[in-house]
């Protein structure tokens, strides 16, 4: 089980690498499918570059819902709490969906959502009582995500989700 | 196009579909099949309601305009047998043989005021579809003088009309020329409207209508729809069947309205799967007074 929430301070991706982590045989430096600059007025073309995409690859309907919802709660995420404007790159590979979404803005300890430090595979309780306000995102994201992580510090905050799927085609 | 936060506009329109009186020559506007349908809908019911001849001459023929009246609540099958209610084609009633004249549109209206008073009823409604003038028919340019007509002939009756435009379809200039005819100008209360977001009132059943794309960018117009149908008796339709997309804080918030009602009222969440499963991922099932319902059914 890979630890799930880091606090390393790691900064944003450089130019062109994928996000280093395990889990999926994703060869250094591999060109993103998508590669897009977001704001809070461009987050609907977060949403329909990752859901074309998906589509394209093949998923299902009901998984391209996972992966656009828990790419928009980051971006939004990264918006609200973040540097108010952030980068969204996606690989597809034959294992499946990574997405980065990564923003200059360090999270205060508390508001990025981590408020009940649930990993993963803490989200099978139901949604009432309604977790920390700013929380609900990142609780959803784990909740779809077959991986999440989220490494925030002083230079920036960058989240990294996979969705594992059997017979995607490589795009990318 | 109405683009508003905070406050309700309703294009143009001065008046709500329910508002109407016994004699308005009122003009519709909608935007989509779903607006019209539930607009015409809260039209006929509150004209069966008040003991009144209602007809509907629609483009959309019986065979699609009955089933959706009655997914709308509306008690199509016995007001069909009792003869209250009539729902027809453009021909034969405006049109003869793809034709308009405004003269034979006028008799067939006068033969309608006449039959319902013969029958009894209180008074005559007609919801009248005037998609037929987009298409090449012959005699369209006496649609003008007809509306002028029609508005002297309702003028101290007990017949109301309800004149519905494509306002998408129509172009201004024939919505300009042919508004003054009319006494009343209905729309539906739309609380947000852009290229990838409407929110509006649904006035059948009750409550409000959510289509495109949502995010926490709109919770304000959200809110403020979701306030005004609360303040409604009985339980609200949150109709989402034309939502493709709701992030984490609408959904709550939907949610959060729900668990605020008194526990005699329910909510009916109507969506498709997709939209379906965020609400499900939030708890929803074990909201008391939430029921998801699916946008599916006809």
């Amino acid at each position: 089980m890979t630890d799930d929430v880091h606090r390393s301070g790691r900064a944003p991706a450089g130019e062109g690498d994928s996000p280093p982590g395990p889990g999926m045989s994703i060869a250094a430096r591999v060109q993103p499918a998508v590669d897009q600059s977001f704001d809070g007025d461009s987050l609907y073309a977060v949403r329909a570059a990752v859901a074309a995409h998906a589509s394209a690859a093949g998923i299902p309907a009901a998984r391209i819902r996972d992966v656009v919802l828990a790419v928009h709660e980051l971006a939004a995420n990264a918006v609200r709490h973040g540097a108010g404007q952030g980068r969204m790159r996606l690989w597809i590979t034959g294992g499946g969906i990574r997405c980065e979404v990564a923003d200059a803005g360090a999270r205060p300890s508390g508001s990025d959502g981590d408020g009940d430090g649930a990993g993963p595979d803490a989200g099978s309780h139901d949604a009432a009582p309604w977790p920390v306000e700013h929380g609900h995102g990142l609780w959803l994201v784990r909740k779809v995500a077959d991986q999440a992580s989220l490494d925030t510090g002083p230079s920036g905050t960058v989240a990294v989700i996979d969705f594992r799927f059997e017979s995607v085609r490589a795009t990318s | 196009m109405p683009r508003e936060v905070g406050r309700v506009t309703t294009a143009g329109a001065d008046v709500q579909v329910t508002e109407l009186t016994v004699d308005d020559h009122a003009c519709l506007t909608f935007g989509e099949p779903e607006e019209l349908f539930d607009l015409t809908a809260a039209f006929v019911r509150d004209g069966l309601a008040g003991g009144l001849k209602v007809v509907w001459v629609t483009e959309a023929g019986a065979q699609r305009a009955t089933p959706e009246l009655a997914r709308r609540g509306i008690p199509v099958e016995s007001a069909l047998a009792d003869g209250q209610l009539a729902v027809a084609g453009c021909e034969g009633c405006l049109l003869s043989g793809q034709a308009f004249s405004a003269g034979a549109a006028m008799r067939w209206l006068s033969g309608q005021m006449a039959a319902s008073q013969q029958d009894g009823f209180g008074g005559l409604r007609i919801a009248m579809d005037m998609n037929w003038a987009l298409r090449p028919v012959s005699g369209v340019e006496e649609l003008p003088e007809f509306e002028e007509v029609m508005a002297a002939a309702l003028a101290g009756t007990t017949a109301s009309v309800l004149c519905q435009y494509d306002r998408e379809r129509f172009d201004p200039v024939t919505l300009a020329t042919v508004a003054p005819f009319h006494t009343r100008s209905v729309a539906a209360a739309t609380y947000y409207a852009d290229a990838l977001l409407r929110i509006c009132r649904q006035y059948a059943p009750p409550g409000i209508r959510v289509a495109g794309e949502i995010d926490y960018r709109r919770q304000e117009p959200l809110a403020l729809a979701l306030a005004e149908a609360i303040r409604l008796d009985g339980d609200i339709t949150v109709n989402l069947a034309d939502l493709t997309f709701i992030d984490g804080p609408c959904a709550r918030m939907i949610l959060d309205a729900a668990r605020g009602l008194a526990t005699s009222r329910s909510v009916y969440v109507r969506c498709h799967p997709v939209i379906t499963d965020t609400f499900v991922l939030l708890g929803a099932r074990d909201v008391a007074g939430v029921s998801l319902v699916s946008a599916d059914d006809r």
